[in-house]
């Protein structure tokens, strides 16, 4: 096997939470050593050998430092001073206050790379603010606009700030890196996770600082180039004795289309009732005038249909249509997904093994791996203190013994 | 001089078209040299709005603006065989090659990973496909909200018991823009140990359902399929309430003490100052009351006010803004997030949105506004392909350039 890409890169990780875990999870997985620096008691987040918390932390290593005691920051330092790269989302005192900044870390290493991926950048009169990703999706304006008609907030389910900060800074440490690689010289990057997830609403912006739009839900108008139909359609109940499980009226059916041979293809594939020859839908722009009309003919024919069924029909006349998929539908019965591999298995601790979330691509000179289950806080202690720092076992005893690390 | 960026000395071709241009942005920003290639008559993102004063145009178009400040463009007919053989050439000074064509479609202009590494063997292809370049769905179509069917995160948006709802920002598209970015500059490092460039497989369904944090664990540790829930986050500890004058989203992750004494000054606690609520397992089962509390607390306040005194104290609160209140957002001017871009052609400067970091040794900079339509042809094709004029001259009267 070739070796992963990013083997012999070591990235001290003081982050937590979502968007820095997942950055850290992203070096890892393409084969850097991360070594996280934590507390023995974090906030209960979950068990890391399962679900979420297993997909943030996994292939790490884990040493419980006592950050709050003088020696267990200069082992800190001492690790850093073995890194590439070191990661933290605090705001500036907190690194500064530790010595563990860039401008105190080069001079101990100096071509060492740092990333701090703090919630609003650590300069600014709101650099101390604090915030999470649910917090920066409401302040950038994706909180406000996800919304039904009546204009009231209705989401957001999950948290795309964090995952955006986390691309984001994986994306900057794969730029440093890259550059030190070229030059020789490491740099501090100081990453606004609140920027990264505002820079990407950029076509609405511009239209703001061009034309001064007021910004509007878009509701289920294409965001792209003009469709209709461009919606989500009702479908067939899921019955409790039909197979895939449990009784489900909650299914539906996205469909885009935003070509007049797309709109013919639609047509056909739905049997051409006499609806999709009324004069009234036979332009794209009289089919977005006329789209209420439009949709509820629609919703009769999906509501007939399984999304399944009707997925399969839309799509062997290549029209654009996905299932609304939920979690069980795309964990276990998603075809694509599966046959692609992109829930792979993991062994836990336990002897027994889980399903990791996978890595969406695959790299013929050597893809990145899930290497293992999140450890827990401390479990690599002795690996962390005796093989990377050298330290004898009654060293490290003694540091255990006076509370500068934790078991 | 300006240091050069973190990835100067890097080429890249951007052969993308809408859904993956980000991809090439993000190298575009960080200092590489990013040519475009765009149809003869300019690329079909020129002809998505927003535009320039609502006046449709290919050079007024925001829709691409945004997705190709930084980059070159250059006219180029792959479809046409010679067309194709110019993008060989090319690509023999190129780091990498970014696609979205349907899957096949690169290999039957011979424009395969096989044939571009025959032209150079250290060349890294990166080809991001809806479904990918296997599997049973390779040839099905999606675009930004199909994907977001398919991979679990338009379920969870909106409120149980109604509609799904349609997440905003084409977050599909701009995750797999990232995993690309991400999956490339990975093969840079491998081919620094093997010296082989590589093809890279990218997935959008697989790249959206990875940006959906809890969907995924939930099932494999729960066997659950997450409902849709409101602004109630999946957590429990955030949910959006509304103030005087607007909403705000409340947070139960800060000081709970001192939230709490706030709360009680105001009248407003009712049963929060039980001590169980301390407890941050407490909160999260009894989040909905919880919340439905705080709302009531928060509804006479104006929403400014509340947020100043609530982060005073360190509380994670949230005003539930609207994207036009970025661009009088104190601390994104202090950053200098906003940058001004000259377009000469239109007499105008306008402000786009920057870079989200600050790299203090290659420093993110505006190295040139959008390109227009095949504006840096000659250059490329003339001036470093060395091409020659009667051959220039050809390949433009049969449409190739």
């Amino acid at each position: 096997m070739p070796p992963l890409p990013l083997e012999g890169i070591r990235v001290l990780d003081f982050t937590w939470v979502v968007a820095g875990p997942v950055a850290t999870r992203i070096l890892a997985d393409h084969g850097a050593q991360v070594v996280k620096v934590e507390r023995k008691n974090p906030a209960p987040m979950g068990n890391r050998k399962l679900g979420l918390q297993c997909d943030l932390h996994r292939g790490k290593l884990s040493a419980a430092i006592n950050m709050g005691d003088p020696r267990g920051v200069e082992l800190a330092r001492k690790l850093a001073a073995k890194s590439d790269l070191v990661m933290d989302n605090f705001s500036a005192r907190v690194m500064r206050a530790w010595g563990m900044d860039y401008e105190s870390l080069k001079k101990i290493k100096p071509d060492i790379i740092c990333v701090s991926m703090s919630g609003l950048g650590h300069t600014g009169p709101r650099s101390s603010y604090v915030s999470y990703g649910p917090t920066l999706q409401a302040l950038t304006g994706y909180t406000m606009l996800m919304a039904e008609a009546d204009g009231e907030p209705a989401g957001y389910g999950y948290s795309y700030a964090d995952m955006c900060g986390g691309y984001t800074g994986a994306l900057a440490a794969l730029a440093a890196l890259w550059s030190r690689k070229q030059t020789g010289r490491g740099q501090f990057v100081d990453l606004s996770q609140f920027e990264a997830v505002a820079a990407v609403i950029g076509p609405s912006l511009l239209d703001i600082s061009v034309n001064g739009r007021e910004q509007k839900p878009f509701g289920y108008d294409s965001q792209e180039a003009p469709a209709a139909p461009h919606g989500i359609y009702k479908c067939h109940a899921r019955k409790a004795d039909a197979p895939g499980g449990a009784a489900d009226d909650d299914r539906w059916l996205a469909i885009s289309v935003h070509t007049q041979a797309e709109w013919e293809r639609f047509a056909a594939a739905l049997g051409s009732p006499e609806w999709t020859s009324e004069p009234k839908f036979q332009t794209l722009y009289l089919r977005i005038r006329n789209r209420a009309e439009l949709d509820a003919h629609i919703s009769r024919w999906t509501a007939e249909r399984s999304p399944e069924d009707a997925m399969a029909a839309l799509q062997a006349a290549r029209v654009a249509a996905g299932v609304v998929e939920n979690g069980i539908d795309l964990c276990a019965r998603d075809p694509q997904l599966s046959e692609r591999g992109f829930w792979p298995t993991v062994a836990t601790a336990a002897g027994a093994a889980t399903q990791v979330t996978g890595i969406p691509f695959r790299i013929t000179s050597g893809s990145g791996v899930v290497r293992s289950t999140g450890p827990d806080v401390g479990e690599n202690n002795d690996y962390v203190l005796g093989e990377i720092l050298g330290l004898s076992r009654a060293e490290r005893e003694e540091l255990i013994a006076s509370g500068v690390v934790w078991l | 001089m300006n240091p050069p960026g973190a990835l100067a000395g890097l080429r890249v071709l951007d052969l993308t078209d809408y859904r993956a241009q980000l991809c090439a942005r993000i190298f575009a920003d960080l200092g590489a040299d990013v040519i475009k290639i765009e149809t003869p008559g300019g690329d079909a993102a020129r002809r998505i709005g927003p535009f320039v004063d609502d006046v449709p145009h290919p050079d007024r178009s925001l829709f691409f603006w945004f997705y190709n400040l930084n980059k070159r463009a250059l006219t180029l007919d792959v479809h046409h065989p010679e067309g194709a053989e110019v993008l060989r050439k090319l690509a023999r000074s190129a780091d990498i090659v970014i696609e979205s064509f349907a899957p096949g479609t690169m290999a039957r202009l011979g424009l395969g990973y096989d044939d571009l590494r025959r032209e150079n063997p250290a060349l890294i292809l990166l080809s991001i496909a809806p479904f990918g370049q296997t599997g049973p769905y390779r040839d099905f179509k999606a675009d930004d909200t199909v994907l977001n069917a398919l991979s679990g995160m338009l379920y969870v948006n909106g409120f149980p018991g109604r509609a799904p709802v349609r997440p905003l920002g084409l977050q599909a598209y701009h995750s797999s823009a990232h995993y690309g970015a991400i999956a490339a500059l990975s093969a840079l490092f491998a081919r620094d140990h093997s010296g082989a460039g590589a093809w890279i497989d990218l997935s959008m369904q697989e790249a959206t359902a990875a940006a959906v944090e809890h969907v995924a664990g939930s099932y494999f540790e729960n066997k659950i399929a997450e409902p849709r829930r409101g602004t109630l986050h999946w957590s429990r500890f955030f949910r959006v309430g509304r103030c005087r004058d607007g909403h705000i989203m409340h947070c139960t992750l800060g000081d709970w003490t001192s939230l709490i004494e706030w709360v009680k000054a105001d009248g407003k606690a009712q049963d929060l100052d039980d001590p169980a609520y301390d407890q941050v397992l407490h909160r999260y089962l009894m989040a909905e009351h919880l919340f439905d509390v705080l709302d009531d607390w928060v509804k006479e306040y104006p929403r400014d006010e509340l947020l100043e005194r609530a982060q005073l104290l360190r509380q994670p609160y949230a005003t539930v803004r609207k994207p036009e209140a970025l661009f009088d957002d104190e601390q994104l001017a202090a950053r200098g997030f906003f940058v001004a871009v000259e377009h000469p052609e239109l007499g105008r400067t306008i402000r786009y949105p920057g870079a989200p970091y600050v790299m203090n040794g290659t420093p993110w900079r505006v190295y040139r506004r959008p390109p227009l339509v095949g504006e840096h042809s000659g250059d490329i094709l003339h001036g470093e392909l060395e091409l020659a004029l009667d051959e220039l001259a050809a390949l433009a009267a049969e449409g190739v350039i």
